[in-house]
């Protein structure tokens, strides 16, 4: 007899999100559903009628943590749509700039999964704000990597958190041969670091891949060795920068993208028929709550090949380097393993930097209403934006996000789990549901579905 | 009032020792030897200044990374240049981490304001080095500025070689050797009305402040206000930038720039208090005070 588990709401990620789990008799889940509970906000729909220029900086704001994906994705679809290339060294500081907001990303992701981890060898989990070593070195290790990243990410951007720099058809500024020499530093100091706790990271990892248990609110739960699998598939444009319609060979195709509404995918309603008050910390919904995701639900489902797919570091390791590990451990392997390759990004592209070159293209196009998209590889994974731009402004306007794409699969990968480690799955994909609920759903005969939800 | 000059350590009569610099000075050349001794020093690593702009005597804010580019930006230009609109940027795709700036004292309280309260301002308020502030009675749009000179001076703005207020009088000197001289009543209904609601006259809240009134011609009237104002003066005197003279010993000396002052303050503490009663009912905003 199954019943169910209602976590709400889930911790130690950016956003607002819940799962509904239900679970067999020895509390495995048999299906979960892990849906996002942020209020829409509708950002495609204001889009409509706003200049081409607007929009990217209004995209920004959909997220702090990763505002350089949709900043750069919205303004590329923009140049997608209007067929503008832009100059090479505008390229390259967008390309250092995608780079260091990802190497912050993944610092401060440490910081949220690091207390479901233990230190190598002993029973003691890790506390990243203890004052007490070897966790304070790690944490400080931590805080300066992501004010390097920042760092860089303000002088080759613009601003940290929500770069002002970038701009539909290059970017406003170019960066001094100072600037330059001081992001290179930068990025070498980052280098040696990120080195440092990418292994860090790997063997807490290795170490809690060897466990068959962790604790949970004094428990002893089991750890499956399957833990987080699917058999979805995954997507990925890149394996760093991104891609867009004006490519060559574009990375990603929009005629194999669909988008169902959630009643498609989750679970109609359900009564919530198991609570456990000691669950860390606050307990889980209590007996009785009515859960109905299908309703609940503030994001559509979006299917690459009719199918949802996992995006994200392991999605990108599995595209472009035959990496074959799959599950939780795989992705947030995948996810240290990019720790260097920011670096190493960002060191390459100051090398071709060219302080005195162009950075916006002589011609910006008005546009024609043609339809333009680019996917960028944001640190949580593939961020399509699509636009259709017409003199000037935007007629259409589509935001596919990573963590839009993972909800469902990241769902799916629950099953099999004890329902005390359903977070950690969740964890693995990074998920920031603030950037996976920035639309509004449209039904067959195009009512705005959501605002049902917000009445 | 007694408050009038702001908070200072030392107050000194002064000129650079580098005749290069005071060749196109408008004063005892302070901003410009004091940047270029703090670029050499590394206390600073550039320098927002009022550079040359794309009109002839309209100011056009520039980071200065040498003295070359310090050297272009000698000389007072009589109307705005919103130097602290680059006052982010050289943080970032400038890359500079020890920021110099000169301004007016509306301009030092803007940066001031930014280290305090950043609204908008990330990584501002700790790299601000070295804020050096010039004393301003008032300042005009540079509509206003073509018309004084073009119209009212007759002469053109190209051929202008310095212009200058002082001893009651409007001066504007020409190219060839010209001298033309307006009443500063003629200049009032020029002035930029923001300007009529300020109460600071010498910079008081700059690390160092600087103007002519109070020293001779060639001479500049110096307050040192703050620590590291004070620490980057006394190492500039030490490397023997300036020449100085006791500000008591000069005429006219610091009780023209507190009878000035206290001028300055007072008319405008006027307009601000008469903006309280500007309607029937209503008032004009006070940006001195909180919104009830």
């Amino acid at each position: 007899m199954s019943k169910v588990v209602e976590i709400s709401p889930t911790t130690r990620h950016e956003g607002h999100s819940k799962l509904v789990l239900k679970v067999n008799d020895e509390g495995i889940i048999e299906r979960g559903d892990w849906l996002s509970i942020t209020p829409v906000r509708g950002v495609e729909k204001l889009a409509i009628g706003k200049t081409m220029d607007q929009v990217p900086k209004i995209a920004s704001r959909v997220c702090g943590i990763c505002p350089i994906a949709h900043t750069l994705a919205g303004i590329e679809a923009m140049e997608g749509s209007i067929r503008c290339e832009i100059p090479e060294d505008a390229k390259l500081l967008r390309v250092i700039l995608q780079a260091a907001n990802r190497l912050h990303s993944i610092a401060l992701h440490n910081i949220l999964i690091l207390p479901d981890f233990y230190i190598p060898g002993t029973e003691t989990k890790i506390n990243p704000f203890t004052p007490e070593e070897p966790v304070r070195s790690v944490a400080k290790r931590i805080q300066r990597i992501r004010e390097i990243g920042q760092t860089i990410g303000e002088i080759a951007g613009g601003e940290a958190v929500h770069p002002s720099n970038p701009r539909v058809g290059g970017m406003y500024k170019a960066c001094s041969e100072r600037a330059v020499y001081k992001m290179y530093d930068l990025a070498k100091e980052g280098l040696t670091l990120a080195h440092q706790q990418m292994e860090f990271m790997l063997a807490v990892l290795n170490n809690m891949k060897k466990r068959d248990w962790t604790d949970v609110a004094g428990k002893q739960i089991p750890l499956p060795k399957t833990l987080g699998y699917h058999d979805l598939g995954y997507m990925a444009s890149h394996p760093m920068y991104a891609s867009s319609n004006l490519d060559e060979i574009p990375g990603w195709d929009p005629d194999r993208w669909t988008d169902v509404r959630p009643w498609d995918w989750y679970m109609g309603e359900v009564e919530v028929s198991l609570a456990d008050p000691s669950y860390p910390i606050g307990g889980t919904s209590p007996v009785g709550t009515k859960a109905n995701p299908q309703m609940e639900a503030c994001t559509g489902v979006p299917l690459y090949d009719g199918a949802p797919v996992e995006v994200g570091p392991r999605a990108r390791l599995a595209t472009y380097k035959n990496f074959t590990e799959k599950g939780t451990w795989a992705q947030h392997v995948a996810r240290q393993l990019e720790y260097t390759d920011c670096c190493y990004t960002m060191i390459n592209a100051l090398d071709a930097y060219n302080p005195s070159g162009k950075v916006l293209a002589d011609c910006i196009p008005q546009g024609d209403g043609s339809m333009g998209w680019a996917a960028n590889e944001a640190p949580r994974g593939c961020d399509v934006h699509l636009a259709k731009v017409k003199d000037g402004r935007v007629l259409w306007y589509e935001m596919l996000v990573p963590t839009t794409w993972n909800f469902p699969t990241c769902s799916r990968a629950l099953t099999g789990a004890p329902w005390q480690v359903a977070e950690l799955i969740v964890r693995g994909y990074d998920p920031c549901v603030s950037c996976a609920t920035h639309m509004i759903v449209v039904d067959e005969d195009k009512r705005i579905v959501a605002q049902k939800l917000i009445q | 009032m007694g408050t009038e000059l702001g908070v200072y350590k030392t107050c000194v009569s002064a000129r650079s020792t580098s005749k290069e610099i005071l060749k196109k000075a408008q004063d005892g050349g302070i901003v410009t030897q004091l940047f270029a001794y703090a670029l050499d020093e590394g206390i600073i690593d550039g320098a927002i200044v009022a550079g040359p702009g794309p009109e002839p005597w309209r100011p056009m804010p520039m980071v200065a990374l040498t003295s070359e580019e310090l050297m272009a930006s000698r000389g007072t230009r009589y109307n705005l240049s919103p130097n602290v609109a680059l006052i982010k940027e050289v943080t970032r795709s400038y890359g500079l981490d020890k920021v110099g700036i000169v301004g007016t004292p509306c301009q030092m309280q803007a940066v001031r304001k930014g280290q305090l309260y950043p609204a908008g301002l990330r990584d501002v308020p700790d790299k601000i080095a070295l804020a050096i502030g010039i004393f301003c009675m008032e300042n005009f749009p540079y509509q206003s500025i073509k018309q004084l000179v073009e119209d009212h001076a007759g002469m053109a703005l190209p051929a202008v070689k310095k212009m200058e207020i002082g001893k009651g009088k409007f001066w504007v000197y020409g190219e060839r050797g010209q001298v033309v001289t307006l009443p500063l009543k003629v200049t009032h209904k020029y002035e930029q009305p923001g300007c009529h609601v300020c109460l600071d006259y010498v910079a008081n809240l700059a690390d160092v402040s600087t103007g002519s009134v109070g020293s001779p011609d060639g001479w500049s009237t110096v307050f040192v206000r703050s620590k590291k104002g004070d620490d980057i003066w006394s190492k500039a005197m030490a490397a023997g930038c300036f020449e100085t003279k006791p500000i008591e010993q000069v005429k006219p000396g610091l009780e023209l720039v507190s009878k000035l002052a206290n001028e300055k303050i007072s008319k405008n503490q006027k307009t601000v208090e008469s903006r309280a009663t500007f309607g029937v009912n209503k008032a004009l905003r006070n940006p001195y005070v909180s919104p009830k």
